[in-house]
């Protein structure tokens, strides 16, 4: 799926990819897992239609180094401050969260100000969406 | 006793099994986890993969927790040789139970663990313990020939097969087939079911007249619609009752002992073999074994000399 120079970029890395909201689409979700778990990453996969506070207990209990929000149901401005908001509450403000999925491009400095860490749109190339978060992450 | 009943402490909790899950050997012995002088009673759930064990633990968590017991889940899934990633998707069949605030679940990747567990296993048991819950289940990757780790590190094994797993009690049956505590044959409304289950009693029956006295049954369960778990829960009672009335307290900590100290050696010498690969060089096996003794030697030497004060 991603070429050998990808390999390692996330080794040792663990990141949960969480599909709030009532959408039922999660092919999306699961490509992006697969191409986390080719770059070496262990990737927590949430299902489909979490709450936000399910979400960030998950993040908690996982102690992952980042959260992954696919979002396609365009009420992605609402529940990624929820989520947030719910990290904060659960004494992890600290883990980084970053949005993919069909997100307009006049909603993006929106989330930047909630503190979202990173925006991957659909056009994406995967590799480049691996090499951003391995960017971000350290 | 201290913890019991208290909340638990989510952030710290799973910050520590990640330093644990992370920590080299030096660092894991360095940090190295007292058992804590009550420890929880742990449930190891084994079978080959696809046998249906996430949504089965799924089942018996939501009856461990309506006992008033609190439970900590530990579910291992296997690392990717290549990529060295991994997808830890165990808990997406254990989300009607995700909410209860007396539940933590943890998912582990097997790294660098070929017998079914994870790296550093038996420390991250023992953090468990010394959170405080009352049980811990602890879900294994699969079947693998030398998964024995699983039966050193539990109190009570349960076996989980399918229907499809009739060749592979042929080639279980000197394995963890002959250990385990509790049979299910899940999916049961599948064909095959009852056979498997008559087969499994056969074996069990010679194992009765070897003089063991806690008689395994057998279970015949179909986890997605709660069939037989309500027996199930029932049996990991029985079996801990059972062992708390006969099992010999010394005997188990050298057990774990023992499993513990291999599991740091066999990872120890992963570890050299990699940081020194000239060792798989030399001219001879028995040259690169002798010169992988030796690495062992030293760098134990200088690891008592340089102890970490955290990891």
């Amino acid at each position: 799926m991603s070429d050998t120079a990808n390999k390692t970029l996330l080794r040792g890395k663990r990141i949960l990819i969480a599909k709030p909201g009532l959408d039922g689409h999660d092919i999306g979700a699961k490509i992006i897992a697969l191409a986390l778990r080719d770059a070496g990453a262990e990737v927590i996969y949430t299902g489909l239609r979490k709450t936000p506070r399910y979400i960030a207990r998950v993040a908690v209990d996982e102690d992952v180094d980042a959260v992954g929000l696919s979002m396609l149901s365009g009420s992605h401005r609402e529940l990624v401050a929820e989520t947030i908001e719910e990290l904060r509450a659960a004494d992890a403000a600290d883990i980084p969260v970053f949005v993919g999925g069909t997100i307009p491009a006049e909603d993006h400095a929106y989330l930047r100000q909630l503190g979202v860490a990173g925006i991957f749109t659909s056009e994406m190339r995967l590799d480049d969406v691996v090499a951003e978060l391995a960017r971000a992450l350290g | 006793m201290a913890e019991q009943g208290k909340a638990i402490n989510r952030r710290a909790l799973g910050r520590a099994l990640s330093r644990i899950a992370d920590a080299s050997v030096e660092e894991a012995l360095a940090g190295l986890v007292e058992p804590p002088a009550r420890s929880a009673r742990r449930i190891g759930i084994t079978g080959p993969p696809g046998a249906g064990k996430s949504t089965l633990i799924s089942g018996l968590a939501r009856r461990r927790l309506d006992r008033g017991r609190s439970l900590g889940i530990v579910a291992i899934d296997p690392t990717s040789p290549f990529s060295h990633g991994a997808i830890l998707g165990d808990r997406i069949r254990m989300e009607e139970i995700g909410d209860d605030p007396r539940l933590f679940i943890r998912s582990l990747a097997s790294r660098g663990a070929h017998d079914g567990l994870a790296d550093n296993i038996p420390d991250i048991l023992l953090t468990m313990d010394a959170h405080g819950f009352d049980e811990v289940v602890l879900e294994t990757v699969g079947v693998g020939q030398a998964e024995y780790g699983v039966r050193l590190l539990v109190d009570t094994v349960v076996l989980v097969l399918i229907p499809e797993s009739g060749d592979q009690i042929q080639a279980m049956k000197a394995g963890v087939l002959e250990t385990a505590d509790i049979y299910v044959v899940n999916k049961a409304d599948l064909p095959g079911a009852r056979k498997i289950a008559a087969e499994l009693r056969g074996v069990l029956k010679i194992r009765r007249r070897l003089g063991a006295t806690w008689e395994p049954p057998v279970i015949l369960a179909s986890a997605q619609d709660g069939e037989g778990v309500g027996a199930l829960d029932e049996a990991v009672e029985r079996h801990l009752e059972w062992l708390a009335s006969t099992r010999e307290p010394s005997e188990l900590r050298r057990a774990r002992a023992r499993y513990h100290l291999q599991s740091l050696f066999a990872r120890r010498i992963a570890e050299i073999l990699e940081s020194v690969p000239e060792i798989l060089d030399g001219s001879s096996l028995a040259a690169g074994y002798r010169a992988a003794l030796d690495h062992l030697g030293r760098r134990a030497e200088t690891g008592n000399g340089r102890r970490e004060t955290s990891f």
